[in-house]
């Protein structure tokens, strides 16, 4: 194989990895959202949702927070988001708003788990709201983050696979 | 007579079983038997395009990625949304290009005239071999370079004719049928 066919082999590689990445941007621009599909990761919304359902979330600025929506937030300072229902809101006039979660499966609301001295939750803290879901899918995602060395002889498996094959 | 290739002397071994091993394997014979036995020139044109068409939508794809990092989220959105767009619309141009230019030509040869004064004759291989089929389809045409009507010719090949029991290419046959079809080609008036 001379210089253009190698060449061309890592465009394709590259163009696979950048077809999911377009994909993965494409799906922020259009739901508003900076992670529109997670994963969940705890049992504190069951029997919503259990531990490994995918979530895909949209974030329109023009929607309301409402008690009773479940809504994905990150706490300030944390970067894993967590998906639990708003209990309280306070809304002023100019559409300021704050509000109170708690996680179905819990017994106490999430003032224990904001920053130090937040009692409550503001419209920037959130990542989105969940709209829909797919059961189980996620364990895969949770199973490659626990064991990281499956998740690299995967993506490295699939790499050479792609670098090697002729089409 | 010509001097013998590097396919020629030692020819490759695939797995006879693989429909895409054997395409590729008789592709790049075609490709040395025209390159070898005349004193052709390569044009790498149509590879270069595909690999600028894909270069530009990876680029901007690199790009997305690095905008996005920098300026996180809600304000890179309308960057973002340019580069999708034209990711997307680079992905339908590439597709256009493979279907309709390349139109499964892997090699493209061309006579150069020595003297400088004529055009190039241009040679284009193409070829096709449906999945699980064992029919080869080789079509080489002859085009003067400009504004000449291009002169083809077709043959199928039975692929188990062209390899062995253990799946290694016969060079020779290819050779011959390359060959055939070349003075076909040459001889055959307008």
């Amino acid at each position: 194989m001379n210089c253009r066919q190698i060449f061309y082999q890592f465009l394709n590689f590259a163009m696979i990895v950048s077809s999911a990445l377009m994909i993965w941007k494409g799906l922020m621009v259009v739901t508003g959202s900076e992670s529109p599909i997670v994963v969940v990761l705890s049992g504190s919304m069951e029997p919503a949702f259990h531990r490994g359902d995918l979530l895909f979330l949209t974030n329109y600025e023009q929607e309301p927070i409402r008690a009773g929506e479940i809504v994905v937030f990150k706490v300030e300072g944390r970067d894993i988001p967590i998906v639990h229902r708003v209990m309280k809101v306070h809304e002023k006039e100019d559409g300021a708003v704050k509000f109170l979660t708690k996680g179905d499966n819990n017994n106490v609301d999430d003032r224990g788990l904001y920053a130090n001295g937040q009692a409550w939750l503001n419209r920037k803290d959130v990542v989105g709201r969940a709209r829909g879901y797919v059961p189980f899918i996620g364990i895969v995602t949770i199973i490659m983050n626990d064991y990281p060395k499956f998740k690299y002889a995967v993506l490295a498996g699939l790499g050479v696979f792609v670098l090697i094959h002729r089409e | 007579m010509s001097v013998s290739s590097a396919m020629e002397e030692n020819p490759p071994k695939v797995n006879k079983w693989d429909g895409n091993a054997l395409k590729n394997a008789l592709d790049d014979a075609v490709k040395d038997v025209l390159l070898s036995h005349f004193s052709y020139i390569e044009s790498h044109k149509l590879l270069d395009g595909r690999l600028m068409i894909s270069s530009v939508a990876v680029g901007f794809s690199i790009f997305a990625l690095v905008w996005d990092w920098l300026y996180p989220f809600p304000q890179s959105r309308s960057v973002m949304l340019v580069c999708v767009v034209v990711y997307f619309v680079m992905m339908g141009v590439l597709t256009w290009y493979t279907t309709y230019l390349e139109r499964g030509i892997f090699c493209t040869a061309l006579n150069k005239d020595v003297a400088g004064i004529d055009p190039d004759q241009i040679w284009n291989a193409s070829s096709s071999l449906k999945r699980f089929d064992n029919k080869y389809h080789l079509r080489l045409s002859q085009r003067t370079g400009g504004s000449g009507r291009p002169k083809e010719a077709r043959t199928v090949l039975t692929v188990e004719n062209f390899f062995d029991e253990t799946g290694k290419l016969l060079y020779a046959s290819v050779a011959k049928e390359v060959l055939r079809l070349h003075s076909d080609l040459d001889s055959k008036k307008n």
